[in-house]
């Protein structure tokens, strides 16, 4: 019996064919549905999930290839008491989603983004984020709502390095 | 095979008339009888299912959510611990209704916004009256009985307390979901007087007294929508998100060469792929090359249920299908393009429009004055042939809908653009009367993963009450590939425009010439959303104007999309109307204030005409604001103005462009001026603004469908590209709010000035004038 990592927690998927892509396992047998079907074809984005952290298009990894591989979906970035991640936070704050299919994925996508670099230049933004389309056009709130995230996350880091003592 | 061939009327009720064309605006006043059926007990669950009918689906599925708490209306209800719910009852598809409709409730119930839960109705013609999303017509048709719906409330929650506390009613006030008795200082949350205030008699609207607007205490500032906490977590809101016991899912595939029937396919096969249910062929209903979202009109196909949704779409790939194509398309979209080149100067047959004078309705000529003659003597007369091709909705969430068939009823989870036509056509699909199809038909609407129009049409729906009737007693989602999707829209419909204007010798705009060309499927009437409306600007401004019309047979499915017609003609009129400010001599500004003339309402005889001071005023702004000139700023930079009128709202906008030697385009800022009467959200508005720029923009750079012989050539987004992330250029976006008008809808009209906007900014720029959409066919680049 197979099982995957997602959201830190090992997952039985049963006895699944393994060609079906990590999005329909996600959607159909666990009933995580927040990840989303677009296109089928890497083209946008809807499907992004992290996979180690980085950010992936689960449309495209049959999930017989994911032993051993950490997941990590739209479901499993709010802490367990349900704090919203400054990313998420931003979102709602800027009032970014139109009809707010895409957003699970640019969410993924700009959260990969923020992990690695927490003072994204626009170009930064632009080459993380030209993975994901979204249709409703929210691409100039999505930018900003970035750099909100972003002003969050050093403001917290600067926070705890006082706490800590790092900063005086 | 047996065909079902029995058709509805091909005539559409009146508001998917207003749908496909400038809407006529009938702002409804609250209908009593519809409103207050539920009105007046507590208990609304049980209350809600005797009006009704007791025991029927309908009632069992909408008790629920009115379980144990007081219902003031279909609106409003209390719930026990005081919170107030609001219920929204159009369908939300990413112009933020959910948000909008319920604020303005809230503030005539003079509620704080924190204390409200909104939720969002079932489908139920005789409680919420049209419940759809298009024609930018939520706002304005529900202002008025929105605000009625809450000053209602507030008025029986008022007569409650007076009556519960023993107060003169004169002496109460509300604020903040309380109710203030000033002179004693004391207040009361509403919760406390819920269960009483539900008996009151429900005061006549006549009565209420709404708010002035300088008594509002929500609308007028930014408010997120109600959604976004449940979508940036993942939760299921959306029509594939639905997910029932025992459920299965659904692929269906269509033939390529639209309008094709399944005869048989390789059954055997198919069914004994790993976790296939069943295989079938489904018949052909209706007329589905017609947009008709209320018939149940859907193609021939096969249908694949299995267990997941990847076992349907992986055996989809394996599906050999034999196809009659008696009844296909055979249309070719460059066949039409060089039929409509070779045709341009020619004249078309006279564009017709009814009127209705004394004795009924007659059909006339459109044009008016004598264009041909004023032509003759113009001083100068300017030509331009535009072209702009066929589009795909591309909405994001490809089509998917769930449907459960028990007993000879169904019950439909459905993402659709207008659910109450969901219901009905599913009832003619399913051969339930009329009079039983409220009680046998149930829809639940869910969040729209992006309409923009394609959700008009409820094929979708269609197709999976026609599975779901095969698979009786097991719930089905069926799930369109992207594929599926662009190869088999109501698509918005490609044409041309050949013009032809002349100037007087100080540069006024005298006459007017269009020559449109469009398509037919029925050889008398062009298909929807393809026609040309007889009043289009500028006809009402100027006193010679000519219209003709020439009909390409061509049944390739068309409907509504996003601004339905504007969407295209504001590219061609407002880049010849800059090619004649050019000829004029004037600055594009002035030319365009000139031709508008004196602020009236362009045609008295129609109030849902054009304002010329509104449009004015908008262009004035946006040009100040961007500090537009004609001229190029740098080598290969320069601003471009644009203006249109459409659905109610006035929009100009100004794009700053750069075109480089390679013809690569960046688009450095958009300024945009909108006129939608009040905003009462105005985060809402200005992310429909800001959305139908990008949206503008990339559909003139590379959108374009093409068909040959009937079949679709682009399948996905590798064949048909949206703007992304790098090419979003700036934008700033304001409102104008004249006092003396109430809210139209931004959803349609901030989208299509900005198609000219720009192409008159490459202009200014290089002196190239475009005339053909997209803007890829002619070697240019969005960067």
């Amino acid at each position: 019996m197979a099982t995957l990592n997602i959201n830190g927690q090992t997952m039985d998927i049963g006895e699944i064919d393994p060609s079906t892509p990590l999005l329909w396992v996600l959607r159909d047998e666990l009933g995580l549905v927040g990840t989303k079907y677009g296109c089928g074809i890497a083209q946008c984005g809807a499907c992004t999930v992290h996979m180690n952290g980085a950010p992936v298009r689960s449309c495209q990894i049959p999930v017989g290839n994911l032993t051993d591989q950490q997941i990590t979906t739209i479901e499993g970035l709010a802490a367990a008491d349900g704090t919203l991640t400054p990313v998420q936070e931003a979102w709602v704050e800027l009032d970014v989603p139109q009809c707010g299919y895409c957003q699970a994925g640019q969410i993924m996508s700009a959260t990969a983004l923020l992990n690695n670099n927490q003072n994204p230049s626009d170009a930064d933004i632009d080459a993380a984020m030209s993975g994901n389309i979204c249709r409703c056009a929210t691409y100039s709130r999505i930018r900003q709502a970035i750099k909100d995230a972003a002003a969050k996350m050093n403001g917290t880091a600067f926070y705890d390095a006082v706490q800590t003592g790092e900063i005086a | 095979m047996k065909l079902i061939t029995d058709n509805l009327s091909p005539e559409l009720p009146g508001f998917f008339q207003d749908l496909t064309s400038t809407p006529k605006l009938e702002i409804p006043e609250l209908s009593r009888r519809q409103f207050f059926k539920v009105s007046g007990i507590t208990g609304g669950g049980l209350v809600i299912g005797l009006a009704l009918g007791t025991g029927s689906n309908k009632a069992k599925a909408q008790s629920a959510a009115a379980d144990a708490t007081s219902t003031l209306s279909p609106y409003v209800q209390i719930q026990p611990n005081g919170r107030i719910n609001i219920f929204s009852k159009n369908p939300e598809c990413g112009q933020g209704i959910k948000t909008g409709l319920p604020l303005i409730i809230a503030d005539e119930l003079d509620c704080a916004w924190e204390d409200v839960d909104v939720v969002q109705a079932d489908i139920d013609a005789s409680k919420y009256g049209a419940q759809f999303a298009g024609g930018s017509l939520s706002t304005p048709m529900n202002w008025m009985a929105m605000r009625q719906a809450g000053a209602t409330g507030r008025a029986m929650i008022l007569a409650a307390a007076a009556q519960q506390l023993n107060i003169p009613l004169t002496e109460l006030s509300t604020s903040n979901t309380k109710v203030v008795h000033a002179t004693s200082g004391r207040e009361w949350g509403y919760g406390e007087f819920a269960e009483l205030a539900a008996t009151m008699p429900v005061p006549d609207a006549a009565s209420l007294t709404l708010k002035t607007k300088d008594q509002f205490t929500l609308m007028g500032k930014r408010f997120t929508g109600v959604d976004n906490h449940d979508i940036v977590t993942g939760k299921p809101l959306f029509g594939a998100d639905t997910r029932l016991d025992g459920m299965l899912f659904a692929s269906y595939t269509k033939c390529p060469q639209i309008g094709g029937r399944a005869l048989s396919f390789n059954e055997s096969h198919i069914k004994s792929l790993r976790g296939v249910v069943d295989a079938f062929i489904l018949d052909e209903f209706g007329n589905p090359k017609m947009f008709n979202p209320g018939g149940g009109d859907m193609f021939s196909g096969v249908a694949i249920v299995a267990e997941s949704t990847w076992a349907a779409l992986k055996a989809k790939r394996e599906l050999e299908i034999e196809w009659d194509l008696s009844n296909a398309e055979v249309s070719s979209w460059s066949e039409i393009v060089e039929r409509a080149y070779a045709m341009k100067d020619e004249d078309g047959e006279p564009l017709m429009t009814t009127s209705r004078g004394p004795n009924g309705p007659t059909t006339v000529p459109a044009s008016k004055g004598d264009a041909e003659a004023v032509l003759q003597n113009a001083a100068t007369v300017v030509s331009g042939f535009y072209e702009y091709p066929y589009v795909s909705h591309a909405q994001l969430e490809p089509e998917t809908c769930t449907a459960l068939y028990q007993n000879g009823n169904v019950e439909i989870w459905a993402p659709a653009q207008i659910p109450q036509s969901g219901e009905s056509g599913s009832a003619v699909l399913l051969g339930i009367p009329a009079e039983e199809a409220a009680q046998r038909v149930v829809l639940h609407q869910t969040r729209i993963g992006g309409g923009f129009g394609r959700k008009l049409a409820n094929d979708y729906v269609f197709e999976v009450v026609a599975i779901a009737r095969r698979m009786e007693g097991r719930p089905v989602l069926l799930q369109w590939t992207r594929e599926d999707d662009m190869s088999g829209d109501y698509f918005r419909p490609g044409g041309f425009h050949s013009y032809t204007a002349g100037l007087d010798s100080v540069g006024n705009l005298t006459a007017w010439q269009d020559h449109f060309f469009t398509s037919t499927g029925n050889d008398t009437a062009p298909m929807t959303s393809a026609d040309l409306n007889p009043n289009v600007f500028p006809k009402d401004v100027i006193d010679n104007v000519k219209l003709s019309q020439t009909m390409f047979h061509n049944a390739i499915p068309t409907g509504p999309m996003r601004a339905p017609a504007s969407n295209a003609f504001a590219f061609s009129f407002q880049g010849f109307m800059h090619e004649l400010a050019i000829a004029s001599g004037k600055s594009h500004v002035d030319f365009l204030l000139d031709t508008l003339g004196d602020p009236r309402l362009a045609n008295p005889e129609n109030p849902q005409s054009m304002h010329t001071g509104r449009a004015a005023n908008v262009i004035s702004e946006v040009a100040r604001i961007s500090g537009y000139e004609q001229g190029a700023s740098e080598p290969g930079r320069a601003k471009g103005l644009s203006f249109y009128f459409c659905h109610s709202g006035y929009v100009a906008q100004v794009a700053d462009v750069s075109v480089n030697a390679n013809k690569e385009v960046k688009i450095h800022k958009v300024w945009a001026v909108g006129d939608f009467g009040f905003i009462h959200n105005l985060s809402g508005a200005e992310n429909q603004m800001e959305g139908g720029i990008i949206d503008g923009i990339s559909q003139l750079f590379n959108a374009k469908i093409t068909f040959e012989n009937g079949i679709i050539q682009q399948q996905n987004f590798h064949q048909y590209p949206l703007l992304r992330m790098p090419q979003a250029p700036e934008l700033e976006v304001s409102f104008l709010e004249p006092e003396e008008f109430s809210p139209t809808g931004g959803g349609e009209p901030s989208m299509p000035p900005v198609l000219a906007a720009v192409t008159n900014a490459i202009y200014n720029a290089t002196g190239d004038r475009i005339r053909k959409m997209p803007l890829f066919e002619l070697g240019y680049k969005l960067v």
